[in-house]
């Protein structure tokens, strides 16, 4: 969910439309800024989403070998 | 260039797999996201999908569900508890209230709750009544309840608190003479929570690839890739394919708040039995607020078939990945989700639900010819 507000550890937040409060107080280690996007279970947010996406540690194995053929 | 999930599935059907092989996955998120989306079906004909243990309803203990059932009846109490918790059967005669359900039909004051903070909020709104908030979850739901508690709660709350951790029970399987499985989906919210290294012990000790994994197709197709691949090579490791969410640690302030809100304790799962470490308890600092001190032990001694499961019923089994959901004899017979009569068919983590839900109809072993077809978003 995409955090739209926030008041001390509560957070209003919205996806797809649907707007629920949210407790921050799980992310206390994270700086958490308007515009973030976050997981929330049980209505708390349990981490703050990275820009990463799916992938497995194999793609960069096959990447570097692939280089090192090039390079070979 | 990201793959999609149909690129993964393309290479998981190039990996020349010459016997059969048994990936495990420990949470119903994904078991519902393999089901609803056909991925087993998807797959080439010698891997098997198993749905282990991800479903803290189905091994709650059949005692505290009863626990809950008589505080609710008997003690004066409002009793809140997460939807899910409300139908699970516990093993009375048909003439006694045997569900939460049944006893808030009987007069009782049962509220479900979707988040600990409304368990708050009607502890607030109530302060002449004690509350109880029966708590039944693994790390990712246990994790909000300490959270709660070391946030504020009012002194008229008190938690049963039924919280468990995912790892010993797969540690179990692991460590019994016949582990049920090749390969190990590791969950992703526990991941994120607890961090990723909490299952390296499947890698380091037990030599089984893991890989931890998301919701989406296309993040499980790639830790099933990434799994098998590791068989094929011989090189496990422990992969991370939800890196959006999963980082090295976990979340810090959750492990933190789990640390100081509660303590680890042997526990017992229904129908398995004592699990070492597997359990989280109040810390005495918040004694004040465990239901478990409050308020007295309703069970009685010599109940009948206490803490089993419904008899029958192979929820167990189902949880331990011993066998599918329509190995039990009475899947879509005498128990559906319209009359469930184990707890696996009552919890939306439960399997046989699940593989209900995803049109599974027959009882018989197993035929992959189940799922639906494969879609990909
Ligand atoms: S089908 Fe019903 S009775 Fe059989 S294992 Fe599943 S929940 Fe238990």
């Amino acid at each position: 969910m995409q955090i739209v507000e926030i008041d001390g550890f509560n957070a209003h937040c919205v996806a797809k439309g649907i707007g629920r409060e949210v407790s921050l107080f799980m992310l206390q280690d994270e700086s958490i800024e308007i515009g973030d996007c976050v997981m929330v279970h049980v209505g708390y947010a349990i981490q703050k989403m990275s820009e990463l996406e799916a992938r497995s540690a194999w793609e960069v194995y096959d990447e570097m070998l692939a280089l090192e053929a090039k390079g070979a | 260039m990201m793959l999609t999930a149909q690129d993964w599935l393309a290479k998981i059907h190039m990996l020349p797999l010459k016997r059969r092989v048994r990936i495990m996955n420990v949470c119903g998120g994904h078991e519902r996201s393999i089901t609803m989306a056909g991925i087993r079906n998807a797959l080439p004909k010698t891997v098997e999908l198993i749905a282990g243990p991800g479903c803290p309803v189905c091994i709650c203990p059949e005692e505290d569900v009863y626990q809950a059932i008589q505080l609710a009846l008997h003690a004066d109490v409002i009793l809140v508890a997460f939807g899910d918790m409300l139908r699970v059967p516990v093993n009375m005669s048909k003439r006694e209230v045997r569900s939460l359900e049944q006893a808030k039909a009987n007069g009782a004051d049962i509220r479900p709750v979707a988040s600990p903070r409304e368990a708050v909020k009607i502890a607030q709104e109530n302060p002449l009544r004690s509350v109880v908030f029966f708590a039944a979850g693994f790390e990712t739901t246990t994790a909000p309840v300490a959270a709660m508690l070391l946030e504020g709660v009012p002194d008229n709350l008190f938690v049963l608190l039924s919280g468990r951790r995912t790892w010993p029970a797969v540690a179990m399987l692991l460590d019994s003479d016949t582990p049920a499985f090749d390969g190990l989906i590791a969950p992703g919210h526990v991941s994120t929570v607890m961090g990723p290294e909490e299952w390296l012990f499947v890698v380091e000790k037990h030599s089984i690839p893991a890989a931890v994994s998301g919701f989406m197709p296309v993040s499980l197709l790639a830790a099933m890739y990434s799994v098998l691949r590791q068989l094929l090579e011989g090189k496990p490791f422990l992969d991370n394919c939800y890196p959006e969410l999963v980082r090295p640690g976990g979340n810090p302030s959750a492990k933190a708040q789990i640390a100081q809100a509660l303590n680890d304790a042997d526990a017992n799962w229904r129908g398995i039995g004592v699990i070492p470490a597997s359990g989280f308890v109040l810390s005495p600092r918040f004694g004040s607020h465990d239901a478990r001190i409050r308020f007295p032990d309703f069970d009685l001694a010599g109940r009948k078939r206490a803490g089993q499961m419904p008899h029958g019923c192979e929820c167990a089994s189902v949880v331990l990945g011993k066998i599918n959901p329509n190995q039990c004899k009475i899947y879509g017979r005498s128990c559906t989700p319209k009359s469930p009569i184990g707890p696996c068919m009552v919890s939306d983590e439960g399997a046989c639900r699940i593989w209900w839900a995803g049109g599974v109809r027959n009882n018989a072993t197993v035929s992959t010819e189940d799922a639906q077809t494969f879609v990909v978003e």
